[in-house]
């Protein structure tokens, strides 16, 4: 690969995107090309996206039943490797192209109570209702937007210049590995923001009837793939619960790694709390491409990472079901080019080594970077 | 009947439902049980289609066997019915046209007429296949058998003759002797549904009388009658007016105008109408937004954004961005009219709104 290192293309990327800075006119118009964009492709949205995510649940029941299937015969090596890995598939699937895509409402159009995104629970240990509000309300409207993002960071980790630096971030690398590994109890907590509590700001009573569902949706999936599958084993209860384990933990480690790569490659910026103020619709869509980036691949990595490898046109149109987002991809980065605007793509290898340096250089002290006044727009 | 499938399937569940029903994912038992029976399920009432006969132009009748979900349907009522056309999920309502019946107890049938442009309709009409599984609802509807009531006056026009076919055919089967004089309006000969049988009626059933009036045909047979509903044209076929009470069913301009015309001629006026009038409001225009769990209704001027409209109502409905992406105040729109403040988009179909760039555009019901 003929890639620079990260922080110097980095640097030379920075600098560029600094001299492209649009008029307020231009931002609007750059917003009208991509509500066009949006339009036309809502217009196209039926049965071949229905058939797309019928598919896609069929292929979640059959890996995973194969999956447990094998897993029973887990004794025999092989058959618990290929078991382990196809329920490790299965539950990726299931989280990213079907739970996370028909969360955020992308096929309601279908009127179909399977894909409601209001009520779909997924197979992960967090509750579909605390996903709901933290990532399609919180992360979604006010992406990497400093101190209104939770998860710019997740609260433990400082990748951006623009975080103040504490001894604590000094452990990082240790706990960037921690979070990966048990990404979905990360996730499943992110909402209970237990510093409230240690800040002596809300109860035991109220964090206890706050953890509720959670601790009821955490019991169901432990009892499922530690329990009762297990059980059902009979004398090879043991291969089954290891191989769940690691079916479970090798679906933690690839959302983080696609989910990171979304939003913390090296030219993703954050943005202070006043760029919210009176935002339009052009600026939000400006917005959402810088704090966005996209990973170049075959379809099945699209597939394997829920259409989030297209995090920038997930982020501009998060309601369009995401096997559109390919076909999108071209039209946006046609528009981004002739606006100037730096549209942020790159290999998996590429951009993960981008988010890795990042944790690790952010793990240190480095010089403040303010983000008081920042704005989209030259004018 | 309910297929024995259906049956076994339901003695399983009863006896292992209690135990695993609260782990039991339906969705994904139901995926595996379709590939067995595809009328199994866990809670879902779907139904076969058994026979598929034409029963008049542009109109079929399908013959459906119900699963053990599907509550029961007395005659004269109607039963939501649920398709998937280009992979959306439509719901519309059809009145069985029979229940019961030489198929067994528990198979119902549904005659639908199709309409140009309809989307349902058509597909029922055109696609629609034995063997191919449909989804029901609940039962609806008051015009039902009432013993009581001593003579009928039943009116129909078009695909209005279902409901009344069915409430027909039982009070033939129970033997009630029942006094019913019939009035079926079609446009042609062609589209009369069940005539052979409506024939047999009239001619072997004591106290059943059938006539039929056609508002397009070139030449009349002797015993049809043409013409619109009219004062001169009922007290003719129908002397005794006075002592009936009437079940009426059809358009909606058709039964308002027999409402007009006859309510207090009659001993009794019920009427079902099968398209309601399409009512979009203008802008400002004041529209009822009715709140199904909380009940409470109010009036809101149509083509102004819903969510900021309960608020100043002193309704909090659970939201997110407040511009549409982020889908937290997305609720079920059960009825009426909604237009998308972003696109300018109407949408009549039940489904789901995101009520932060959404207005009412007519009277409408939301699950909130
Ligand atoms: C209580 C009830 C019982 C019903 N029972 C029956 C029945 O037994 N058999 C039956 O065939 N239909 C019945 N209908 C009508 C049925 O529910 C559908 O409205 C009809 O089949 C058209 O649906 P669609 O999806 O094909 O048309 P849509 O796609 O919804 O509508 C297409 C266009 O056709 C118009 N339209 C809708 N319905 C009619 C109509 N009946 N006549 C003329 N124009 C119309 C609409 O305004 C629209 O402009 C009943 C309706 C109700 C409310």
């Amino acid at each position: 690969m003929t890639a620079l290192p990260p922080s110097i293309s980095s640097r030379a990327a920075r600098k560029s995107l600094s001299r492209e800075r649009l008029s307020r006119e231009q931002v609007e118009q750059f917003g009208a090309e991509l509500d066009a964009l949006r339009e036309r492709t809502l217009a196209d949205i039926g049965e071949q996206d229905a058939r797309y995510i019928k598919r896609i649940y069929a292929a979640v029941r059959y890996t995973g039943a194969l999956g447990r299937g094998l897993l029973f015969f887990g004794i025999f090596p092989p058959a618990w490797l290929l078991g382990t890995l196809l329920l490790g598939i299965s539950k990726i699937l299931e989280n990213m192209e079907l739970g996370h895509n028909v969360m955020h409402g992308q096929y309601d159009w279908m009127n179909d109570p399977r894909f409601d995104g209001k009520t779909y629970e997924w197979d992960i240990v967090g509750t579909g209702d605390n996903w709901r509000k933290t990532h399609n309300y919180s992360h979604h409207t006010y992406t990497n937007i400093k101190g209104m993002d939770d998860d710019v960071g997740y609260g433990v980790l400082r990748l951006f210049p623009e975080q103040r630096w504490r001894p604590f971030f000094l452990g990082q690398p240790l706990y960037a590995v921690i979070f990966a590994l048990f990404f979905q109890w990360g996730v499943a907590i992110q909402d209970i923001r237990l510093g409230r509590y240690f800040a002596g700001r809300m109860t035991g009573a109220e964090l206890r009837e706050e953890f509720r569902p959670t601790g009821r949706k955490m019991r169901r999936q432990l009892l499922k793939d530690y329990v009762f599958f297990p059980l059902l084993a009979g004398p090879f209860f043991l291969p089954v619960l290891l191989g769940n384990l690691v079916a479970n933990g090798l679906r933690n480690l690839w959302t983080f790694m696609i989910i990171f790569c979304g939003h913390f490659t090296a030219n993703v910026e954050v943005f202070p709390k006043s760029i919210i103020k009176n935002e339009t619709r052009g600026q939000w869509y400006l917005r959402q491409l810088r704090g966005s980036s996209n990973l170049t691949g075959s379809k099945l990595l699209h597939i394997m990472s829920g259409n989030l490898s297209h995090q920038i046109e997930h982020h501009l149109f998060p309601d369009i079901p995401a096997r559109r987002y390919a076909e999108m991809s071209k039209e946006v980065r046609a528009i981004c080019r002739r606006y100037g605007i730096f549209y942020n793509t790159g290999s998996l290898v590429s951009q993960f080594s981008q988010v890795i340096w990042r944790i690790l250089r952010y793990s240190l002290p480095s010089k403040p970077v303010k983000l008081d006044g920042k704005m989209l727009m030259a004018d | 009947m309910p297929d024995t499938a259906s049956v076994k399937t339901g003695a399983l569940k009863r006896l292992i439902g209690p135990v695993i029903g609260p782990v039991i994912d339906p969705v994904a038992f139901d995926f595996w049980a379709a590939k067995v029976n595809p009328l199994l399920s866990w809670e879902r009432p779907l139904a076969r289609v058994v026979a598929r006969q034409v029963a008049a132009r542009d109109s079929v009748t399908l013959v459906l066997k119900p699963n053990r979900h599907v509550p029961p349907v007395q005659a004269g009522q109607h039963v939501p019915v649920t398709v998937e056309v280009d992979g959306v999920r439509l719901t519309r309502s059809y009145s069985p046209s029979s229940v019961g019946g030489k198929r067994g107890k528990g198979c119902l049938a549904i005659t639908v007429k199709r309409i140009p442009g309809g989307r349902v309709s058509s597909h029922l009409c055109q696609n629609v296949r034995v063997g191919d599984v449909l989804e029901l609802g609940e039962a609806f509807g008051e015009m039902t058998l009432r013993p009581e009531v001593p003579r009928w006056l039943y009116i129909a026009a078009g695909s209005g003759i279902t409901p009344l076919m069915s409430l027909l055919r039982a009070q033939a089967a129970g033997q009630s002797r029942a006094d019913v004089t019939l009035l079926y309006w079609a446009r042609t000969r062609a589209d009369l549904c069940f005539l052979d049988e409506l024939r047999h009626l009239d001619s072997h059933q004591p106290g059943v009388r059938v006539h039929i009036i056609l508002t397009r045909e070139a030449a009349l047979l002797p015993g049809e009658h043409s013409g619109r509903p009219d004062a001169a044209l009922l007290t003719q076929l129908v002397p005794d007016l006075a002592e009936r009470r009437v079940y009426a069913c059809g358009t909606g301009g058709f039964v308002d105008s027999l409402r007009t015309l006859l309510a207090d001629q009659v001993a009794g006026f019920d009427a079902e109408a099968f398209t309601l009038p399409e009512r979009a409001a203008v802008a400002g225009a004041p529209v009822q937004v009715t709140l199904r769990r909380s009940g409470r209704v109010l009036d809101i001027p149509a083509g102004e954004a819903l969510l900021p409209a309960l608020e100043a109502r002193g309704i909090h409905p659970k939201h997110g961005c407040r511009m549409g992406i982020c889908n937290s105040c997305a609720c079920d729109r059960i009825s009426g009219t909604s237009e998308n403040l972003n696109t300018g988009a109407t949408q009549t179909e039940p489904g789901v709104v995101r009520i932060c760039i959404s207005a009412a555009r007519s009277d409408m019901t939301l699950d909130l």
